[in-house]
């Protein structure tokens, strides 16, 4: 990666934020033209709106994510997960935004903690829209009755290109961002990492709150869904047991339903 | 064209020196929760305040030898800017640690969740130091040492750094083995 800024809209800086912009067409440029919405956020410009509206957008869509995910098992886990979806996105970007901004300010980078998480959760509302337009492929799954299996590794795909898609927007952000303090009285420095950072943090955190709040995706023959399942160590002690399972040394009876 | 001088700091400098000192103490704090020993409380900012402490000295010596060295009260005002970037990132770095901590069973997710975060808040501290020293160092030209002095002053860096990151780990990680026995 060079040290060339990206390229991008003119920079007027901190002091000119521009004319709020209503929730739905921040929205709309989400997803038509996030490069001027970056550029916003790196101006400072409207960032509590933009906080507010992409919170209620990661919100709303992740329920609807969740409740066809749920649909797979149908009854109550479509309530179930349409409730814990949400709180996993958002309660990952508040665990983590913190650290974009303090691993930014620690390294010299010009970090303004509401700008990082609005940034942050602007990435995040993008791949809940990218998750949200997937749902009929969720509910298509369900109509052909696609084994349970088959069914986890289509959304862990959607899953994985919609982080993939929010990552790159973070990317942009904190490029564009770091452009504009270029170009402004504070120099800036240690972006890349504060971002690499930000990314590491995230898969953690976001990867075992999600461990946390499962089950979202049940079988069928579930004869009662839980709300969540019982605290039975974290996603890396899983991972480390899949793996002795893989070779054949087992420690529990049978898995859960 | 030379690179700018770093952002100040968007907190006081008071702060991130306090941050310095309790980011430590909490670290040691979530890991004497979790296994149940109070030792890491206190064994946490002692490491980390004793190894500057005990190494400091000899990168300003060893630094001035060649030649391309800050000078005294850089390198003091450089160690502290660096001591508050490593508060500020570890402050930041805090609550995720603490949440992975608190929500595994296993002893050893807890070890390894406090461990990265403060290792990876030494890292960007040190990475902050080497930025202040250079912004802070003589032109190799008025300064007389050249640019072997400049590599010098470089190489006497890295060998710092990493002595000192070896230290700081094999402490932290004889702290760990105690509280986990």
């Amino acid at each position: 990666m060079t040290g060339r800024a990206m390229p991008g809209p003119a920079m007027p800086g901190p002091a000119m934020p521009g004319p709020a912009v209503p929730g739905p067409a921040i929205i709309e440029l989400v997803l038509r033209d996030r490069r001027e919405v970056l550029a916003r956020i790196a101006r400072g410009a409207d960032l509590p709106h933009i906080l507010r509206t992409m919170i209620a957008t990661i919100a709303i869509t992740m329920a609807i994510v969740g409740a066809a995910l749920g649909s797979y098992r149908g009854g109550a886990q479509i309530a179930y997960a349409a409730i814990k979806l949400p709180i996993v996105l958002v309660g990952t970007a508040a665990l983590s935004a913190p650290a974009l901004w303090a691993t930014g300010a620690a390294l010299g980078r010009r970090a303004r903690l509401t700008a990082d998480l609005a940034l942050v959760t602007t990435a995040l509302a993008f791949g809940a829209l990218l998750l949200a337009a997937c749902t009929p492929l969720i509910l298509l799954g369900r109509a052909i009755d696609l084994p349970y299996h088959d069914m986890i590794l289509l959304v862990v795909g959607m899953f994985a290109v919609a982080g993939i898609a929010a990552l790159h927007v973070v990317v942009r952000g904190a490029a564009l961002g770091q452009a504009s303090a270029t170009s402004a009285t504070f120099a800036a420095s240690g972006w890349r990492t504060a971002v690499a950072s930000l990314c590491v943090v995230f898969s953690l955190v976001g990867g075992q709150l999600a461990w946390a709040l499962r089950p979202y995706l049940v079988r069928p023959r579930t004869a009662e869904p839980p709300f969540v399942r019982e605290l039975d160590g974290s996603l890396y002690d899983a991972i480390a047991g899949t793996v002795q399972s893989a070779q054949g040394i087992y420690t529990r009876d049978g898995a859960p339903l | 064209m030379p690179l700018p001088a770093p952002a100040p700091f968007p907190v006081p400098r008071g702060v991130a020196a306090a941050l310095a000192a309790a980011g430590p103490l909490a670290i040691g704090g979530i890991l004497a929760a979790r296994l149940g020993d109070p030792g890491p409380v206190l064994g946490a900012p002692a490491i980390v305040f004793g190894v500057v402490a005990a190494t400091s000295p000899a990168l300003y010596i060893a630094s001035a030898a060649t030649g391309h060295a800050p000078p005294l009260p850089a390198v003091v005002r450089a160690f502290g800017v660096a001591l508050g970037a490593f508060g500020l990132a570890l402050a930041g770095l805090l609550l995720p640690a603490a949440f992975l901590a608190m929500s595994s069973q296993s002893r050893a997710a807890t070890l390894a969740s406090t461990s990265a975060a403060i290792a990876a808040a030494g890292l960007f501290g040190l990475r902050r130091l080497a930025r202040e020293l250079a912004d802070h160092a003589p032109p190799a030209e008025a300064s007389g040492a050249g640019g072997v002095g400049v590599l010098a002053s470089r190489v006497v860096f890295a060998v710092w750094a990493v002595a000192t990151v070896l230290i700081a780990g094999r402490l932290w990680l004889q702290l760990a083995a105690e509280v986990l026995a």
